[in-house]
């Protein structure tokens, strides 16, 4: 198939009205909207209660640790919606295949409990 | 097959566990092991010799090198000449060995004398199994290596290793023009193969093929102790006695004339050369001898005697009498061998006294070592039917039809070699003992260890001429008929000799003639050579070893050691420093330059990167984008 | 390619070892399996196997690239001694793990068949290198190291992902058959210029691999800040893969656009040379020395690249393998001395913290001399011949001038390597006895040992390779 420059015409368009509305907005906004600036309003991180401290303070890895693991252990599942879907053209060879995939990560799950990773006290 | 790669493996096991264990074995557990391999090396080279069919054997042992038109090879080469050599190395080697379990006994490097010893014998293999001129070379090194090793062995006086570092580079000038002539054989035939290359000049084949001849000869005359390169022979006596016997006597210093004989189709091939080996061996024999006959040091005298003898060799080869010169060589190692550990049965009862005006009268008490070395200097006499007798004739022989002059002059040297033996004999042996009370109290016959050796060295030194008996006495002449296969065509021709010919007669007279003078100087009369200070006229020349050591000293070592001050002080000065120098300031200042680069700074490290990489893909896609 | 399965499970097996075993005993079971895999490795010679869908080959060549590599692998973990005694902040079973993995990317690097693969490769052994590099968690230039790895590595690798979709969409494939295929069947004037800068930041992802300059910044800073064990792997499993990688995307894939992207890899070529031999000159710190030092041989390696002769790739091959012993055994060395010296010493990873090693451990400095004459190419070492063949390779192809600037770099060379072995020998130091555990010296000596027979013997492996 072959595409004129001109089949894009429709794309450019949209581009150009979504560009448009934002810039519209925020030009609009500036003009209409009222300013009164107080000390409190100018904070970087302004919320209504006074700011306390550095906002750059050592958290506890196991924040980093769960989450990272929450992301490892939720992608996984991204491969199963297509097997699912295919499970039946695949057939046994796509069963063991999963198989042998959901053991690894179950080799993973059993050695980060054995690690104590997700021990929140400890 | 593989018993050939055991020949030299086996030595090489022995130096390696000697080597490696030195210190923590006893010393009769280290005298088993260095002796074991030469001895094993010796029953599998005697099986090869008698199971031998005629047939040159070329085991492979690896392609060493092979880069694009250059291939070396490392292979071993079984033919009449290496088996022989292999049976005297390993034979000699390994009576050698038993000998220096007791002579060494009370040293503290026993077990790193072993090593070295058995890292000898696996060069010295190396050197006559090696199927080429670079397996040849490896060996060659090899040896000259252990010999610097064993001469220094008494490391802890300057003098002995002075002597070591003598050697050593006299060896290496000799090495230099060896290796220069196995260059232009690889410039010449491509390979240092000896079948490729002898067959390639037996094709006719090669140029330069004289230039080729003299610069491996060169090597020789290194190795094999030839004017001008021989001075360091008599100074490799600071080493124990038995070195001298092996390295200094039997084997290593007949590594030339087996490379020549090795090469003879070369060597035939460019008769000016094989005419200059001729007279460059007469002189050292001459030299030798002559300088041998004042000497009172009894290594000394038999390590001219030694100089002496090689030159013989070289006389025949230079002669083409290569059967007559191998001949030499086997006997030589069985007598010489034999006087060389006599003389260290003597020395090890003396105490470690050298001198042998400060000996006489051993008889009694040293009556092994007494008639040994009795029947060793017959030998080298060369009165009949010693062995000596048949090896030195047959190459005076061959000189007399070859040169008539040379002959007449290798008859004196024959007879200055009767004399001196004798009266070292003499001296040593009989009159009034001389040495102080201490050395009286300690004489001693010497163990079973070391006699054993002697025993079996003087019975092939008297019956040792029946390996090449000559027709005209009911021999077979074994050898000639062994070796001819590998000797150029009609090398070998009986030669007639009349018993009643000048040609018999005048060696005859050279042996007896002087023998009894000696007999008559120094045994009847009872006359001790003199003190150093009282020696003078042109005995003190002789004596000195006709100053041809300081001779060298003022020719070559002063004015290399002035060359050398004038460079340090000029050359140095101008080249390395100002240029040498000021290149390495230049780098490291660059360096220092182009280490700020290295900032830590991941921003710039990043910027580099994109900036690098911008330049090149503007560069790659020049042509799209201009 | 059994060995990248065996490996996968072995690396599995080594992190649950870690609950029950110990330390040394982990690091005996580490060496077993690399040995297995090795042996996995060799069942396969001469035959020619396709794996995962055609995306993977392996061949000879492949598989004596696999076998330097996994001998690197095997090397640093006897090196290792277990992780040492400091049992608090070392995880062995970890540090173990990510070994074996990582050798699994260096294998996917040598023998990929499919540009996803060779991706999917470099990424499992870099990610790998990041975490190692980081490993020393209380030191600070480790921290760095791998930040700063993480990030230049991370940016290169976009390099070669660009590369790759360029080369994708120029040639409608990711099989190294189907490219070759669709370029031979296309005329040289249709080929879209993008091909070219595929090709171009290809290499150019893959050169940073290797540290060539100038994507370098990044080696002499990570070298320093990690751990010296990851330092050592990083240098010899990296380095062999990478160019392993190299060769087949340049020379064997591309090697008919030669003119194209020859004239880039010259100058970065003359560039590596004398920028890592000539930083090197004026390093006071010996593990600087031998990060510039592995820059430099990276620059002898690319000479070999340029020439694109048959010979290449058993080039690289030996020059790998006499690169690896050197670099571990004088890695090792330096290892061992710094750990001796540190509380002794300001800075224990300096040269002047080698004075006076040969007094009292005569057979570590020996071992670092080998390994330096080695790196140094001195004959007798298995590094002369490596850079014999190199030059061999360049006289053959008429390359002057490049041989002449990497003759004189060389001999810059043997200034910065000698000034180990002064240290080593003729200055004075308190240097006590070393101890260190059999597996060490073993290792040690059959790297020096090694170095020694392929210096004497080259045709031993030549004629394999």
């Amino acid at each position: 198939m072959n595409y004129q420059p001109s089949d894009f015409l429709p794309i450019f368009v949209q581009l150009a009205a979504a560009m448009g509305f934002i810039v519209f907005t925020m030009i609009v906004t500036h003009i209409l909207g009222p300013r009164r600036s107080t000390k409190l309003k100018d904070e970087a991180f302004e919320c209504g209660i006074e700011s306390q401290g550095d906002a750059r303070t050592p958290i506890s890895i196991k924040y980093f640790l769960v989450a990272i693991l929450f992301v490892l252990f939720d992608i996984e599942i991204v491969f199963m919606y297509p097997w699912a879907v295919n499970f039946k053209q695949l057939s046994w060879t796509g069963f063991w295949e999963m198989a042998v995939f959901m053991g690894l990560l179950l080799a993973g799950f059993v050695y980060v409990i054995k690690k104590g990773i997700l021990k929140w006290e400890k | 097959m593989s018993s050939i790669l055991f020949i030299p493996l086996l030595p090489l096991i022995g130096f390696l566990i000697n080597g490696l264990s030195f210190p923590k074995l006893s010393n009769p557990v280290a005298g088993i092991i260095g002796t074991i391999p030469p001895l094993a090396a010796f029953a599998l080279s005697l099986q090869l010799f008698l199971q031998f069919d005629g047939n040159t054997q070329i085991v492979p042992l690896l392609d060493w090198i092979s880069v694009g038109e250059l291939s070396i090879p490392i292979a071993f080469q079984i033919d009449q000449l290496s088996l022989l050599m292999l049976l005297i190395i390993t034979g000699v080697g390994t009576l050698i060995h038993v000998y220096s379990s007791a002579y060494m006994s009370h040293d503290e490097g026993f077990g790193k004398f072993f090593a070295f010893l058995n890292l000898f014998v696996f060069f010295m293999l190396l050197l006559v199994m090696g199927s080429g001129f670079v397996t040849l070379f490896i060996g060659w090194e090899g040896v000259g290596l252990c010999s610097y090793l064993l001469i220094g062995f008494w490391n802890k006086k300057n003098s002995y290793g002075d002597a070591a570092r003598k050697a050593f580079i006299m060896n290496r000038i000799g090495d230099l023009g060896f290796l220069i002539g196995i260059f232009l054989l690889f410039q010449e035939f491509g390979t240092a193969t000896y079948q490729e290359v002898f067959e390639a000049i037996k094709a006719g084949n090669g140029s330069n093929l004289g230039l080729i001849a003299f610069c491996l000869f060169i090597g020789a005359m290194g190795k094999s102790a030839q004017i001008p390169l021989f001075t360091w022979l008599p100074d490799a006596m600071a080493g124990p006695t038995p070195v001298s016997a092996l390295i200094h006597a039997a084997t290593m210093v007949t590594a030339g004339i087996y490379m020549v004989i090795r090469a003879n189709v070369l060597f035939e091939m460019s008769p000016e050369v094989l005419h200059f080996v001729g007279w460059i061996g007469l002189a050292t024999a001459l030299l030798g001898a002559a300088i041998g006959l004042f000497q009172n040091d009894i290594k000394k005298v038999l390590a001219y005697s030694t100089v002496s003898q090689l030159g013989y060799m070289f006389m025949g080869l230079g002669a083409s009498a290569y059967t007559a010169s191998f001949f030499h060589v086997m006997t030589h190692a069985f007598f010489k061998a034999l006087l060389f550990l006599g003389a260290g049965s003597v020395i090890h009862a003396m105490s470690d006294e050298q001198d042998i005006r400060k000996m006489g009268g051993l008889k009694s008490q040293l009556p092994i070592t007494y008639i040994t070395f009795l029947l060793g200097t017959i030998a080298i006499a060369g009165i009949p039917p010693f062995a000596g007798f048949f090896s030195k004739d047959e190459i005076l022989a061959h000189l007399y039809h070859h040169d008539i002059v040379m002959w007449a002059l290798a008859i004196v040297g024959s007879a200055l070699t009767s004399f001196y033996m004798f009266r070292v004999f003499i001296v040593t042996f009989h009159g009034d003992f001389r040495g102080t009370q201490h050395q009286a109290d300690h004489l001693h016959e010497s163990p079973i260890a070391m006699t054993l050796p002697l025993i079996v060295l003087a019975v092939l030194s008297v019956i040792g001429g029946i390996i090449n008996l000559p027709a005209f006495v009911g021999g077979n002449e074994f050898l000639a008929h062994w070796l001819n296969p590998i000797l150029p065509e009609g090398s070998h021709e009986a030669l007639e000799v009349h018993f009643a010919s000048l040609e018999f007669l005048a060696p005859l007279a050279a042996a007896f003639i002087p023998a009894i003078f000696a007999i008559q100087l120094y045994g009847s009369k009872k006359a001790v050579p003199a003190a150093d200070a009282e020696i003078s006229g042109i005995q003190k020349i002789i004596y000195d070893k006709f100053y041809i050591d300081e001779a060298y000293n003022f020719l070559f070592v002063k004015p290399i050691q002035f060359l050398s001050q004038f460079f340090y002080s000029f050359i140095d000065f101008l080249i390395i420093d100002l240029l040498v120098e000021s290149t390495g300031k230049f780098v490291k200042s660059s360096s220092n330059e182009l280490r700020k680069l290295q900032s830590g700074n991941i921003g710039f490290y990043i910027f580099m990167m994109v900036a690098a990489i911008a330049i090149i893909l503007a560069w790659t896609l020049k042509s799209w984008i201009f | 390619m059994t060995p990248v399965i065996a490996l996968s499970l072995f690396g599995i097996i080594n992190l649950f070892l870690g609950f029950t075993f110990k330390r040394q005993s982990l690091q005996v079971v580490t060496l077993l399996f690399i040995i297995c895999s090795m042996a996995l490795t060799a069942m396969d010679w001469n035959h020619e196997y396709l794996w995962f869908g055609d995306m993977m080959k392996t061949n000879n060549l492949s598989i004596n690239f696999s076998l330097i590599i996994q001998l690197a692998g095997l090397l640093v973990v006897a090196f290792s001694n277990g992780f040492g005694k400091d049992e608090v902040y070392t995880q062995p079973a970890e540090y173990y793990a990510i070994l074996l993995f990582s050798l699994v990317g260096a294998l996917l690097m040598v023998s990929f068949q499919n540009l996803i693969m060779l991706f999917v490769g470099l990424e499992i052994l870099s990610v790998a290198m990041y975490v190692l590099t980081g490993s020393d968690k209380r030191n600070l230039r480790s921290n760095e190291a791998a930040l700063k790895y993480f990030l230049m590595g991370s940016f290169a690798t976009g390099f070669l992902l660009f590369g790759i979709a360029l080369v994708y969409g120029s040639t409608r494939s990711l099989y190294i058959s189907g490219i070759l295929y669709n370029l031979s069947h296309t005329a040289p004037e249709s080929l879209p210029s993008f091909l070219y800068a595929g090709i171009i930041l290809m290499g150019i992802g893959l050169l940073f691999k290797i540290s060539a300059a100038p994507f370098h910044f990044w080696t002499p800073d990570v070298y320093e800040g990690a751990p010296t064990i990851f330092t050592m792997f990083m240098s010899t499993v990296v380095k062999t893969a990478g160019f392993a990688a190299i060769y087949h995307i340049l020379d064997v894939t591309f090697g008919g656009f030669q003119k194209n992207w020859i004239i880039t890899v010259y100058f970065i070529t003359i560039i590596t040379l004398i920028l890592g031999n000539i930083s090197a000159a004026y390093q006071q710190s010996a593990k600087r020395m031998l990060a510039f030092s592995s820059i430099s041989h990276a620059g002898y390696m690319l000479l070999t690249v340029c020439a694109n002769q048959p010979s290449t790739s058993s080039n690289i091959l030996y020059y790998s393998l006499a690169y690896t012993l050197a670099t571990a055994v004088s890695f090792a060395v330096l290892m061992v001395v710094a750990e001796y010296q540190t509380g002794r010493t300001e800075k224990p990873e300096n040269f002047d913290a080698l004075n006076g090693l040969a007094k009292n451990n005569p057979s570590l400095a020996f071992a670092f001399t080998v390994a330096l004459l080695s790196l140094a190419g001195i004959p007798l070492t298995a590094g002369f011949w490596g850079k014999f063949f190199v030059f061999t390779d360049m006289f053959n192809k008429n390359l002057t001038y490049p041989i002449i600037i990497a003759v004189l770099m060389s001999a810059v060379g043997i200034y910065y390597y000698f000034k180990g072995i002064i240290s080593v020998y003729f200055n004075s130091g308190e240097i006590e006895k070393i101890e260190t555990s059999f597996l060490f010296k073993i290792a040690l000596w059959s790297a020096c040992i090694g170095t020694l027979v392929l210096g004497i013997y080259p045709t031993l492996l030549k004629s394999i390779f």
